[in-house]
């Protein structure tokens, strides 16, 4: 004698359709999400990988976000530093002009007056704000880095020699200012001390005493042009930062995809098995759950 | 004997033993759909045979009983297994709910705050003494604090329905016990008078069945087909015609109800069931979460407070803490705060100067820093991600598998005792075909007997 089959096969088709349903769900939820994993217990090692993902992601849009703040001020300080450049070229070019014995003492005096006006557009340049602060102060931000003397006309450093330094992206920082002793009154050629002593000595009239001063100046340029090169060097970086800032996010993002996504396609055609797989099995229910059985065939 | 009134003896007990083996039949076919109905057979057998002189006659046919087709090692496996999915079903339903308050796709959790936090203190880095950056630091330390507490809330909310759930199933399993303890004496009476306890059984059957969904169940047969039933380990549920009582008490150091049994308690003695899943969630999973959880917002809010206290604030002052600092690790991430309102006691500044950002890169550096139990803050949180989503998972596995072996037990149960209507038909027509036939005979010896009577009237 045979075995004898469990009679009712209900329970199976059943299990067999609630199957059938949960798989098209799944399905269609990866078609609408265009994830393959909807929740931790799908994928849970995938999704502590997405944490971290996530988390980086972020903290590039963060970085990018940085760059652009530091841009702008670089940039600002970097085109201040032009016009004190220009200004102090225009100093050396009249005070080569006023140690030229042709002249006379009035028009030294012009050339004198001139400088002083160099001096204040200097002053004005080396005291810019950015955003409400002194970009070349040091750290002491809320201080006017560069006073004159009313009477003298000296100008005195009030900042400090702090720098700060920003991180452009994982472990790459960048320093973040120059401190306005450095730009303005490096021993090496002090801008402001160069151009007063021009100043005094196109009023003393001594053209060797001239020639000296613009050889100060000459000094303080050489010092503001290569201290000026930190600024483009910044914003180099920060430029090619940003590009593998945001190559990063692409990258973070196809990983996301390879993590928890699912490709199109692949769910598209997921779908429709789940719909032809539940299609068949309700056919197939049907059919036999209208089986005749033998009373079916008892005569009346 | 033999002779006519034999033959119409032997063909009346026939009609009378097919119309109750119709009957069994008709019955089978009536509860072609009834939970736990084991078919019946009806059990016909010869009549005892009567010897005249040398010649052995038959004398009909009998029905010996009526048995119910039962297969009681499969009953057995059924409730074994049903134990193990009562268990994962009621670990995975919670879990599911659980992992939800984690779901990185879906954005929830505490990845996206703590992120958030740490950003904002690399944008004050790149501008350390503006307000706004500052108030940003605050807010996200603010949405942090909410995030810890709201995901703590959420668990300990989580972990209250589940306890009103371990004294809701106690209270069910003691209504199944109390049933079963019933159904038990009334099979020992059936017994008693030589019955079918076929029906009794089938019933106390369907009960046992439920209650294991609930509970870990060992049956003990305890002799005339009466049942004892304990718990696994050894507490007593049914003896007999008595059931005993599971109850709950509050446990004063958890503030959850523990499951007594005669004044014992045996909460941690349940190893299967749906309770054994409630308290394992309620118990297990929840508390070691939260403890992950506290864990976190501690070493997180001590590690940045000391940090901010080794700087100095907008106003050149040594900085304090950011969050209030927590008294213990217990209920640290329920209890995280922040201390302060004012954006200018972050400590950005490391010499106390408004323009440097040492201290805002040492809070920022944290990050990366393995602060929490030898990790960095994101990683031990990955870590909690992944473990939740591996204990829902594992369960998953196990109840797929699980399910597919009951599934294979049940079918098996099915052949041994379902109800085949193909088969009910079959011996309905044979039944139907025996009946006639003994009618028939019945009329037969009906006529001779008017024959012979008719005759001897004659005569």
């Amino acid at each position: 004698m045979s075995i004898r089959l469990d009679p009712d096969v209900l329970p199976n088709l059943l299990v067999a359709l609630q199957q059938a349903n949960q798989n098209e769900t799944t399905a269609s939820q990866q078609v609408a999400t265009g994830r393959g994993v909807n929740q931790l217990s799908d994928n849970p090692a995938a999704e502590a990988e997405l944490v971290a993902n996530a988390n980086q992601s972020s903290e590039d849009d963060q970085y990018l976000q940085n760059a652009g703040t530091l841009q702008a001020k670089f940039q600002v300080a970097d085109s201040t530093l032009d016009d004190v450049v220009t200004a102090l070229t225009r100093a050396i070019s009249i005070g080569t002009e006023g140690a030229n014995g042709t002249l006379n003492a009035g028009d030294r005096q012009a050339i004198a007056s001139e400088v002083q006006g160099l001096i204040t557009q200097t002053l004005g340049l080396a005291n810019t704000t950015y955003q409400g602060t002194y970009i070349f102060a040091g750290t002491a931000v809320n201080t006017q880095p560069f006073v004159q003397n009313a009477t003298t006309g000296a100008v005195t450093y009030a900042g400090n020699n702090g720098t700060t330094s920003v991180e452009l992206s994982n472990g790459n920082s960048i320093g973040a200012n120059l401190p306005g002793s450095q730009l303005f009154q490096n021993a090496a050629g002090s801008a402001f001390q160069s151009l007063q002593d021009l100043n005094t000595a196109l009023l003393s009239g001594n053209e060797s005493s001239i020639g000296t001063a613009v050889v100060e100046v000459q000094s303080a340029l050489t010092q503001v042009s290569t201290n000026q090169v930190f600024y483009g060097n910044a914003l180099n970086q920060i430029s090619s930062t940003d590009s593998f800032l945001n190559q990063d996010q692409l990258n973070l993002s196809s990983q996301e995809n390879t993590l928890v996504g699912i490709d199109p396609a692949t769910a598209a055609s997921n779908f429709s098995e789940s719909q032809t797989a539940q299609q068949s099995l309700l056919d197939a229910t049907a059919k036999v759950l209208g089986l005749p059985n033998l009373f079916n065939y008892l005569a009346p | 004997m033999g002779g006519l009134s034999a033959a119409l003896n032997i063909s009346v007990g026939a009609l009378q033993v097919d119309e109750n083996a119709l009957a069994t039949s008709s019955n089978n076919v009536a509860n072609v759909d009834t939970p736990g109905y084991s078919r019946q057979v009806a059990n016909l057998v010869e009549t005892a045979p009567i010897t005249l002189g040398n010649i052995t006659f038959g004398t009909g046919v009998g029905l010996q009983s009526v048995t119910s087709t039962r297969d009681s090692i499969l009953d057995l496996r059924v409730n074994q297994e049903t134990q193990q999915q009562g268990q994962l079903d009621a670990f995975i339903g919670a879990g599911q709910q659980i992992q939800s308050l984690f779901d990185q796709t879906s954005g929830a959790g505490l990845q996206g705050p703590l992120t958030a936090f740490f950003n904002s203190l690399s944008q004050l880095s790149a501008n350390p003494s503006d307000t706004n950056t500052r108030q940003a630091v605050l807010t996200a330390a603010q949405n942090l604090a909410t995030a810890f507490n709201q995901s703590s809330v959420n668990l300990s909310t989580l972990q209250g329905s589940t306890d009103q759930s371990v004294t809701q199933t106690v209270g069910q399993i003691n209504t199944l016990t109390a049933q079963i303890a019933a159904v038990n004496t009334q099979i020992s009476g059936t017994t008693g008078a030589g019955q079918n306890p076929g029906p009794l059984v089938d019933q106390r059957q369907l009960l046992i069945n439920q209650l294991s969904n609930l509970v870990d169940v060992s049956e003990i047969n305890a002799g005339n087909n009466s049942l004892t039933l304990t718990t696994s380990s050894g507490a007593p549920l049914v003896v007999g015609g008595q059931s005993f009582a599971l109850s709950t008490q509050v446990n004063a150091a958890t503030g959850q109800q523990d499951v007594f049994s005669q004044g014992t308690d045996i909460t941690t003695k349940i190893t299967s069931g749906q309770l054994a899943g409630q308290i394992q969630i309620r118990d297990q999973e929840i508390p070691a979460l939260q403890n992950s959880l506290d864990t976190l917002a501690f070493n997180f809010a001590n590690a940045v407070n000391t940090q901010n206290e080794a700087g100095f604030d907008l106003n050149g002052n040594a900085g304090g803490a950011i969050f209030v600092p927590p008294t213990a690790q217990a209920s640290a991430a329920a209890g995280l705060t922040v201390a302060i309102t004012n954006p200018a006691l972050i400590a950005a500044s490391q010499d106390g100067t408004t323009g440097d950002n040492a201290n805002a890169n040492a809070l920022l550096a944290l990050q990366n820093t393995n602060i929490v139990s030898g990790q960095t803050p994101l990683n031990y949180y990955s870590g909690i991600v992944f473990k939740i989503g591996n204990d829902v998972s594992s369960a998953q596995t196990s109840e797929q598998t699980g399910s597919a072996v009951l599934q294979q037990i049940q079918n098996l149960q099915g052949g041994v005792s379902g109800v085949s209507v193909n088969e009910e038909a079959a011996n309905l027509i044979r039944f139907q075909s025996a009946y006639e036939a003994s009618a028939e005979v019945s009329n037969a010896v009906n006529t001779l007997l008017q024959d012979t009577i008719g005759i001897l009237g004659a005569a």
